[in-house]
């Protein structure tokens, strides 16, 4: 029976690939030819999971890279998608008729909701675990039922958590995994750090018996140092810490050593501590994540800059609240005069509430220094709403089409910041490109 | 003139955007030189709710929501008092459950309300979770309005005997209220508790409109809706109107009967 769906997808994903397809389908057909293909695989090396809400796809290529560097034959859903279809697919792809995954690593990024119809079934060692935010609630529903469908397939789990040790909601994952050992990351306080949160925030009360918990500091939204009056839950001791913190460089210490990474923001200075702590665990050498960060893509849509003459303009896509908050600090640290133009559609895919736009702190950008904001998008209107009861006073407009938007930013402003819902970007992108002529 | 407001449980009850009704209200107040005062009210905090002239309470998820449960139920004399001298209830989704007599958690966890209303909210059955954005026309003392927002809810209110508005597309109050029979929320002239967020009064100004009136109408009982000078912007009607084309909908509310 495993014989045959693995036969059924090797098979499949031939005949889709000569017909340019691919994708989950090789896997759809598996798990329809055999539900429990996944547990007949076998392992060579070690298995690594990568969840959370954000930044798991590019902590899951970093960890990639970073054993690629150090010379493994990896395997991972790197092109495909995240959820069990698409995993299975990355899987069978690169396994061998006995069944045999060929890899000496396997590293999967995996949907939050997913996770519960992939660890118990394939021998995980490592589950590394970003942090937990709100995310297109209607699509997710409420966060604590995601984090307890996690929560629910670890009393079994033998392997490695790896935690943010700054994000309650995933140091919570331990309390329930007694035969796992924990290691966890995080940062100490830094020159960003501040002491009132001010940004949407999950995680208010103690996972164990319920007590507002009390912050000595944040870092970002709820990732900070934490600590329960009631019961002691807090903080624990760090594996690895980074130290040295430069948000302008982009750089930051560790054991002594100065490295400068790919992508902005404090959060991507979490996705670089969760590298190092698989680096940790598997005792790989220090070059190998020196040269696993040289040689990064820069993601799409992560601050992608479009240069022409003496205008730039710089994309940014945007999911949610804390995601957006990250790329408003971004856009709030460049000080030079600009234009804005927001795009946001409510597509299935961008989460059809678009309601966090108020829990976006917008009013970062609104400065002098912003001269004019366009909003266009399938919800543009209630974008310049929340531009106008933010109370901006620059130059405010709704453009129908992406482009005309892009070439009004262009016109008022050599420096135009467009941030965009996942269903805009690319049309964005395709229009910062004609627009700019490059 | 003044508008005093208390923000019950700001930091726990802000799941849907809930700050930006808030923000209209005191960017519509200002605009009509009124000074909009805000108070934020969190566990534990000393307050007397019936000194002010607007409460707003917004929604939280489950867990967080339970852990305020023990200080607001502390509450229930002052709030009793609050209504009896016409302090205003602007009440969304977590904020009006905890209004009536019980709801249930999405673990059949049954939780006591503060019981000013007859309604209740039982969990729903499986795949029965009302999510999407939805379309009411509110009768609300004499003043007919349309009202737009999202709505994303699991439990089921039932037995409102007031409710806020007929439904024009959407759910409301229950699930299998359905497209037609629905009705949404809860009106009775001193608590106004609905499902809408979106958040509810950036793209509803004459509901924020409506609320400002009923909170100065505590010490200016002679003060009315039409007082409050028309606000010249574009956006909302922008807004409104890619919702409402959707499903071919006019900007105007229908009289419905009730």
């Amino acid at each position: 029976m495993s014989k045959l769906s693995i036969l059924a997808a090797k098979t499949s994903f031939k005949l889709l690939s000569l017909v340019g397809r691919g994708g989950s389908m090789p896997g759809t057909i598996a798990l329809k030819v055999d539900p429990n293909s996944l547990s007949k695989l076998h392992f060579r090396g070690p298995v690594i999971l990568v969840t959370g809400t954000n930044g798991k796809t590019s902590t899951a290529n970093m960890i990639s890279s970073l054993f690629e560097k150090a010379g493994k034959k990896v395997v991972s859903n790197r092109k495909g998608d995240n959820l069990k279809a698409g995993i299975t697919s990355a899987l069978l792809q690169n396994t061998k008729g006995d069944g045999t995954v060929d890899a000496d690593v396997v590293v999967l990024e995996v949907d939050e909701l997913n996770v519960r119809h992939i660890l118990p079934f394939i021998p995980v060692s490592v589950l590394v675990v970003n942090n937990f935010f709100r995310d297109q609630l209607d699509r997710a529903r409420e966060m604590e039922q995601l984090i307890e469908s996690i929560e629910n397939v670890l009393p079994d789990f033998k392997g490695t958590l790896v935690l943010n040790g700054n994000d309650p909601n995933t140091v919570r994952l331990a309390l329930k995994a007694p035969h796992a050992k924990a290691m966890y990351f995080g940062l100490d306080r830094t020159p960003y750090s501040f002491t009132e949160s001010r940004e949407a925030s999950e995680g208010k009360f103690c996972p164990r018996c319920n007590t507002k918990l009390e912050y000595e500091y944040y870092q970002y939204s709820h990732i900070g140092k934490f600590h329960c009056p009631g019961c002691g839950f807090e903080t624990p001791e760090f594996d690895v810490q980074l130290d040295q913190i430069d948000l302008n460089r982009q750089t930051f210490d560790y054991k002594g050593h100065r490295f400068q990474g790919p992508y902005e923001g404090m959060y991507s200075m979490y996705n670089y501590a969760a590298v190092l702590t698989v680096l940790e665990k598997y005792n790989l050498p220090l070059s190998a994540f020196e040269k696993m960060l040289k040689d990064a893509p820069h993601p799409a849509g992560r601050n992608e800059r479009f240069k022409k003459g003496n205008k730039e303009v710089v994309l940014n896509l945007v999911k949610n609240p804390t995601g957006a908050n990250e790329v408003m600090k971004v856009i709030e640290r460049d000080g030079t005069k600009k234009a804005i133009v927001i795009v946001l559609n409510d597509h299935e895919q961008d989460g059809t509430d678009v309601s966090w736009i108020y829990d976006t702190q917008f009013e970062k950008f609104m400065n002098p220094q912003t001269s004019a904001v366009i909003c266009s998008g399938t919800r543009a209107g209630d974008m310049a709403l929340r531009m106008y009861y933010g109370n901006f006073q620059g130059d405010l407009s709704v453009e129908s089409s992406i482009e005309s938007a892009v070439n009004k930013a262009l016109e008022k402003s050599d420096t135009v910041y467009v941030v965009a819902t996942y269903t805009a970007l690319l049309p964005s992108r395709k229009a910062i490109m004609k627009e700019l002529n490059v | 003139m003044i508008v005093k407001c208390a923000w019950m449980y700001h930091d726990i009850m802000d799941l849907y955007g809930d700050k930006g009704n808030i923000m209209t209200l005191t960017s519509r107040a200002k605009s009509r030189g009124i000074d909009f005062q805000v108070t934020t009210v969190g566990i534990g905090q000393e307050a007397d709710l019936s000194d002010f002239d607007l409460v707003f309470m917004g929604g939280g998820a489950d867990k967080e929501q339970v852990a305020l449960i023990p200080d607001l139920l502390s509450r229930k004399d002052n709030i009793q008092k609050a209504l009896d001298e016409n302090t205003f209830f602007l009440l969304i989704c977590g904020g009006y459950q905890l209004f009536g007599q019980y709801y249930e958690t999405a673990d059949k966890e049954k939780i006591e309300g503060l019981k000013f209303a007859d309604y209740y909210t039982a969990t729903g059955k499986a795949k029965s979770r009302c999510i999407g954005n939805i379309i009411i026309d509110a009768p609300l003392d004499g003043i007919n309005l349309r009202l737009i927002g999202f709505e994303n809810h699991g439990g089921q209110t039932m037995n409102v005997a007031h409710p806020l508005g007929k439904v024009v597309h959407g759910y409301g109050n229950s699930f299998d209220g359905g497209f037609d029979g629905g009705f949404e929320g809860y009106y009775d002239g001193h608590i106004l508790g609905t499902y809408l967020h979106g958040p509810l009064l950036p793209k509803n100004g004459q509901l924020a409109d409506f609320v400002l009136t009923k909170a100065i109408q505590k010490r200016n009982p002679e003060f009315t809706f039409d007082q409050l000078a028309p606000i010249d912007q574009p956006w909302e009607g922008i807004a409104r109107k890619a919702l409402l084309d959707r499903w071919k909908l006019e900007d105007r509310a229908e009289v419905h009967n009730n």
